[in-house]
């Protein structure tokens, strides 16, 4: 599974949405509502899943779900 | 004199069902929903019965979303407030937001969603805890829940002041709606105290009944074998506006709220005074604003404590009052039957009293077998509904250390 596709089940799964609510290329914000107290559980549920530090000024509700796995594979390396 | 408050509308969220229709027939026929709380091991808890909700989320519009981040106080405050609406035949966004308001009462605040996190802080630490728990827990919380679904912003406030929470809550209501700050209010209250850690509290209070063995029997206020109360879960809120507004949207109103009265003992931090001075002061004051004579009351809705000291108080209060007439007028707890919804006792006990008024039929306390000599006297209506015209009645709803509220109420 690449990494995009994690992000968006992590999503989905924490925030208790359907699947096709998350849309390509809109942010978290536009496609979902989401505000920033649902951010910092994104970002601790992303932790998690993803094994690393993953900081609330790095993964905003502004970004997409690509943006996020971007950031994510970044720190990866 | 205050002026005449409508109830318009009320939504009932209680053991003894959600449904208006439904929660009155078991109340009419004095049936208890008090049973053993199962949803947890609560056997090693010295009282481990209690008054409980089982099919909350089938009356629910709540997204599963937005059930992660709120308490089921909040819940149970959502699912009242949407029926209340309804039932008033109000569509908030028709209304000017700015001109509603939430008056709500709570005790406990919602514990399920605080332990849960506190758990979660000593196992997990500090990145276990949901971000939602500081806006979860705390008793304000279900009134901001409500005004976020309506959008309601008008001058609002959340009561704390034990049993007596939401009895306060409607008197404060009433007051800012005959200074016609705001066209109507949602008024109330809503307690969720099941919870581990919320029973254990209520427990180490040592008012709560420890009767396990016969759940149904174990609330039994006035009776020689009392033991203490028992808790209950629910909501109950109602839609109080003017009596000139309601006319001019063709509303009939249910009844009518005209006076109110609150002190406090000023003695004991648990315990009420047992001379019953201040609650008779209490009650002086809800006819006084109400420009009632004692003899014009058809009934009387009890707190109930069922500890030694609240039922000695509230009998005393009631005779220094009423007189001669004391033993003639109709009197009743018929949260015998659904617990003690603690916060939440009074709204509820003000809407339950709206029903008989309603129907004409006064609802039972149960489970008074044995009356204590020393609160002998009164004309206790026990274990069936009695057919009763009830025009005027009064509301009792006391909590610790003292706290006395009454409220007054005409049928509609």
């Amino acid at each position: 599974m690449d990494t995009k596709t994690k992000v968006k089940d992590v999503i989905v799964k924490l925030l208790k949405v359907k699947p096709e609510e998350v849309r390509e290329g809109l942010s978290l914000e536009q496609s979902l509502g989401v505000d920033s107290t649902e951010m910092v559980e994104v970002c601790i549920a992303l932790q998690k899943e993803f094994g690393i530090s993953i900081y609330e000024k790095e993964v905003a509700k502004q970004h997409s779900v690509e943006q996020i796995a971007k950031v994510i594979d970044s720190k990866k390396k | 004199m205050i002026k005449k408050i409508a109830i318009t509308g009320f939504g009932i969220v209680a053991p003894s069902g959600i449904d208006k229709k439904a929660f009155w027939a078991n109340i009419k026929a004095g049936r208890s929903a008090i049973k053993k709380i199962e949803r947890y091991d609560s056997s090693l808890y010295p009282s481990h019965i209690g008054g409980q909700i089982h099919d909350l989320d089938v009356y629910s519009h709540v997204s599963s979303r937005l059930l992660q981040k709120i308490d089921p106080f909040s819940h149970m405050a959502l699912i009242a407030s949407e029926i209340a609406l309804k039932d008033a035949g109000i569509d908030v966004s028709k209304e000017n937001l700015n001109n509603i308001g939430i008056f709500m009462g709570n005790a406990l605040g919602g514990w399920l969603y605080g332990e849960t996190e506190l758990r979660d802080l000593y196992i997990e630490g500090r990145e276990g805890v949901s971000p939602y728990m500081a806006s979860a827990w705390f008793p304000a919380a279900p009134q901001g829940q409500v005004s976020i679904c309506y959008g309601i912003k008008g001058y609002s406030k959340t009561i704390v002041s034990d049993r007596a929470s939401s009895l306060m809550a409607i008197g404060h209501a009433i007051k800012i709606l005959a200074k016609e700050k705001v066209e109507f209010i949602l008024a109330g209250g809503m307690e969720a105290p099941l919870s581990p850690y919320g029973l254990l509290c209520c427990n180490t209070n040592g008012q709560i009944s420890k009767n396990n063995e016969h759940p149904e029997e174990a609330y039994r206020p006035f009776d020689k074998h009392r033991d203490g109360f028992v808790v209950g879960e629910g909501a109950g809120i109602m839609i109080l506006e003017s009596e000139e507004r309601a006319k001019k949207r063709g509303k009939k109103a249910f009844a009518y709220i005209t006076g109110y009265g609150t002190t406090c003992d000023g003695v004991d931090r648990i315990k009420s005074d047992p001379n019953g001075k201040q609650l008779a002061r209490a009650i002086r004051m809800a006819l006084d604003d109400a420009g009632y004579s004692p003899k014009t009351i058809d009934y009387i809705s009890l707190d109930g404590a069922a500890t030694l000291e609240g039922d000695i108080s509230e009998v005393a209060a009631i005779k220094e009052v009423f007189g001669k007439y004391a033993k003639d007028v109709p009197v009743s707890a018929p949260k015998t039957m659904f617990g003690n919804l603690l916060g939440a006792s009074g709204a509820v006990d003000v809407l339950v009293t709206v029903l008989a008024m309603e129907h004409s039929l006064i609802p039972p306390i149960l489970n008074l077998k044995d009356i204590d000599p020393k609160c002998a006297g009164l004309n206790y209506c026990r274990d069936r509904a009695k057919e009763h015209n009830i025009r005027r009645a009064i509301v009792i709803s006391r909590g610790r250390a003292g706290i006395n509220a009454v409220l007054a109420l005409e049928k509609g």
